[in-house]
């Protein structure tokens, strides 16, 4: 087990405790800041990394991301309002018990189940990377793009409210990737004569733009509209605590969750989101106190946070071995990859093995270090959220953009493209459409389009080649499966709806 | 009066222009200079930059900063340090053979002979031809002969078209008449790890990929008239008898036109002490590359003649 000398040597090393540390307190601050995602933030702290070395720069921003994501339940609980999309489903349960007096017991629990499910996630990862990259090895661009062609059904098939925004949303994506220069024959497609353009669109300029830049003109707007204060429920001293016989019935939900978290999260293109409302689901329907769920029920606290968190870990699984990013987040951090020179593929196992388990005993270092500031501190943080006045923070935020849009590649051509992408984020989001979907159909892609016309060369122009490969074609039965079920689903919907029982 | 002040006020100010430009020269450098390398972090010819980084310091009085502009086939970094200021503190490091390519091949105002000063080559990236461990050719001749028995069957993988590695592959098959189809990958390591995962039946690639991965991969020849200085258990074609392209890669620094002739010479001189170093070769040793000298002159020679063998192979590229 390579995991232990490599916990061994992140825990004597003071400076990068200390870096994880600060990573947990960024993430959780963050993540709980409602509009702000980990995303949003590491994409803009990413200029910063460059100075420091790979596993620094690795771990602290892949210690946000886990925490971000536990971090978007404070806000969920204690304001109604969700810090990321992931804890959307944190707040049916959260915020009611909130108003009961018991939001910090509702903390103490969203703590300890995201706990729960990040390790299980970590677990699960580090037991079973080393199998996905020695078969990684023998997969080819068919196999590659059976891959990425069950990663794009699936996000079309669990897009969001309006599957036809949604979808639009993801063809944008598409369309957004395509200017540059054509992976296979080289020559500038969508660039309009510009030489910039030859570049592409840069991914880390967008994603400045889409949800930072987007979130800040949201924001702006909104104050123009002057909505109510958001006030703190005071909670009783009974309702901070926790006893194990409360929690007690949690922890079904929390495995429960922590497994479809992680199963979710070895798909590309899935997210924390789409975890976190299926495994509350899967929580309400299995449960014995069905009504409860949703009036303040503990356990529709504890069954999506600890899916939302157990996605982290095997969401790295896709990104490592086959240089397919899970998520937005996945996304930069193979960025961060490249930029130091490492190749993520299925070659990472053979050449940086040591780094790669480095960077998942930080991430379980991580995962304690916010279970820890949150179990005792998350009602402090919540309270030093609501300090930082929006006409302070959104301004900096704002500057900050632009610094770190240039920065990443001293390119003014970025800044124009992240202040495009930020009108474009706001209207997206002004007319409902599906962000998320945007973003992670324009990382899949280019890497969908070049291992789809390198499987043609490959057969000369064939397409059967997808079937005649074992792996291709199971992953492409995976996919048509996705879509059937989906069907299935809608068509139960439409029924339900007929029927007059509308559920949530 | 007034008038004659100013002329000579006028005059006075031209005068101290003149002498700071020409003091400039000679106290250069005086601030750090910026290396510009038109790709990413992390390839060949960025780890060239960083050594030399490394390497400078007891040399130039300054920190050489190595900024990455990657992008378009490295005409991105290109175009950028083309309009820098002459004064010897923006100059770039590329890998010459796949500049002078994408000059060719990109509608661009560059050319790679005469846009810019050569100041000196510190290293060479060199193509080779690569089969997966288990792969049944054991020799080049038995690629070709394969190649021949059923034309068109074979599949073979490089880094990307345009690039030295697919103009010297097909250099390769042109010069020995035979065909293949070829399959694109994204850069360098992609390309490898195809080709260990036995994707394609033979490939195009750095000869110094092959440092740490003897195990997976086997390299048939290096694309040269003699094997590479660092990886040299690697045949060359030339030894083999077999015909080939003269396709490689010098490691060349270039300074923006009109960097004054005392500046270019200084760098010219600090970079082949830096060169020299022990220390510059230590670094590169693990990249599997090493350092190959050449003055700025002799630089430029070597990238005209390239341009030359390079010419028809360009031309069915572009048709």
């Amino acid at each position: 087990m390579e995991i232990f000398p490599a916990l061994l040597s992140v825990i004597t090393d003071p400076m990068l405790l200390f870096a994880i540390v600060l990573a947990a307190a960024v993430g959780m601050i963050v993540g709980a800041t409602p509009g702000l995602t980990a995303s949003a933030a590491i994409a803009m702290l990413l200029p910063i990394t460059f100075y420091m070395s790979p596993l620094f720069a690795l771990a602290f921003l892949y210690v946000i991301g886990k925490s971000g994501r536990y971090g978007g339940s404070i806000a969920a609980i204690l304001f109604n309002t969700p810090g990321t999309a992931a804890s959307a489903a944190t707040q049916i349960d959260g915020y009611p018990l909130a108003r009961a007096g018991k939001a910090g017991k509702a903390m103490k629990v969203a703590t300890i189940s995201s706990v729960i499910g990040d390790l299980m996630g970590d677990i699960l990862l580090v037991v079973g990377v080393g199998f996905i990259a020695a078969i990684a090895l023998k997969l080819g661009p068919p196999e590659t793009f059976a891959i990425y062609f069950a990663a794009f059904v699936v996000i079309g098939s669990v897009i969001g409210k309006s599957i036809v925004k949604g979808l639009a949303s993801a063809l944008l994506g598409i369309l957004v990737a395509m200017v540059g220069l054509d992976p296979i024959s080289s020559e500038e497609r969508y660039t309009f004569g510009s030489f910039d353009l030859s570049n592409g669109i840069g991914l880390v300029p967008l994603m400045i733009g889409v949800f930072v830049l987007g979130e800040v003109f949201a924001q702006l707007e909104e104050r123009r509209k002057a909505t109510g204060e958001t006030k703190e429920n005071e909670s009783s001293a009974d309702g901070n605590d926790l006893t194990w016989e409360e929690y007690k019935p949690c922890l079904p939900h929390a495995v429960r969750g922590g497994f479809i978290g992680a199963g979710i999260g070895l798909l590309p293109g899935l997210g924390s989101a789409i975890a976190a409302f299926i495994s509350y689901g899967e929580g309400k329907r299995r449960a014995k106190n069905p009504e409860q769920w949703g009036n303040g029920a503990l356990e529709g606290v504890a069954a999506p946070e600890a899916a939302n968190n157990a996605v982290s870990g095997p969401s790295m699984a896709p990104l490592l071995t086959l240089g397919i990013p899970g998520s937005t987040i996945g996304a930069i951090l193979l960025g961060v990859f490249l930029i130091h020179g490492i190749q993520v593929g299925p070659t990472l196992f053979l050449t940086d093995k040591e780094l790669v388990y480095k960077l998942f005993a930080c991430g379980m270092l991580g995962i304690f270090a916010y279970g820890l500031i949150g179990y005792f501190g998350a009602t402090q943080v919540a309270r030093l959220i609501l300090k930082i006045p929006t006409n302070v923070l959104y301004p900096l935020i704002f500057m900050t953009a632009f610094v770190a849009a240039y920065s990443a590649r001293g390119s003014m051509f970025d800044v124009t493209v992240m202040t495009c992408a930020g009108f474009v984020g706001w209207l997206m989001r002004k007319y409902d459409f599906n962000i998320a979907a945007f973003v992670i159909s324009f990382v899949l892609a280019k890497g969908a389009e070049e291992t789809f016309r390198q499987s043609l060369l490959m057969s000369d122009g064939g397409a059967l080649i997808f079937v005649e490969r074992p792996i291709a074609l199971a992953f492409l039965i995976l996919g048509a499966g996705a879509i059937a079920f989906r069907i299935r689903g809608i068509m139960k919907e439409r029924k339900l709806a007929q029927g007059g029982l509308g559920d949530a | 009066m007034k008038r004659r002040t100013l002329i000579s006020a006028a005059l006075a100010g031209i005068a101290l222009v003149a002498t700071a430009t020409a003091s400039f020269a000679a106290d250069w450098p005086k601030r750090p200079i910026n290396l510009v390398v038109p790709y990413k972090a992390g390839g060949g010819t960025d780890a060239y930059a960083r050594a030399i980084s490394a390497a400078a310091e007891g040399i130039l009085d300054v920190p050489v900063v190595v900024v990455n502009k990657p992008g378009s086939g490295g005409l991105n970094g290109a175009n950028s340090v083309v309009g820098a200021r002459p004064d010897g503190y923006t100059m770039m490091m590329t890998s010459g053979g796949s500049f002078l390519l994408s000059t060719m091949t990109r509608d661009t105002d560059i050319d790679a002979l005469d846009s810019f000063e050569f100041v000196a080559q510190v290293g060479k990236l060199q193509t080779s031809l690569m089969v997966p461990k288990d792969s049944p050719f054991q020799s080049v001749q038995d690629v070709i002969d394969a190649a021949k028995a059923d034309p068109g069957s074979l599949r073979w993988a490089h880094s990307g078209r345009g690039g030295f590695h697919h103009v010297g592959g097909l250099g390769f098959l042109a010069n020995n008449g035979i065909e293949a189809q070829d399959v694109p990958f994204k850069g360098g390591g992609p390309t490898r790890a195809a080709l260990i995962g036995s994707q394609a039946d033979f490939g195009f690639l750095g000869v110094q990929q092959l440092a740490g991965f003897e195990d997976q991969l086997r390299a048939l020849a290096v694309n040269s008239q003699e094997r590479d200085g660092i990886m040299k258990d690697v045949p060359a074609f030339g030894e083999l008898g077999i015909p080939f392209a003269a396709v490689s890669s010098p490691v060349i620094v270039f300074a923006p036109k009109g960097t004054p002739a005392e500046v270019v010479a200084a760098m010219e001189t600090a970079l082949e002490q830096i060169a020299a170093k022990p220390e510059f070769a230590e670094l590169l040793a693990s990249r599997g590359t090493g350092p190959v000298y050449q003055n700025g002159a002799d630089a430029k020679a070597t990238l005209s003649s390239m341009k030359e063998d390079a010419a028809p192979l360009v031309e069915s590229l572009t048709n």
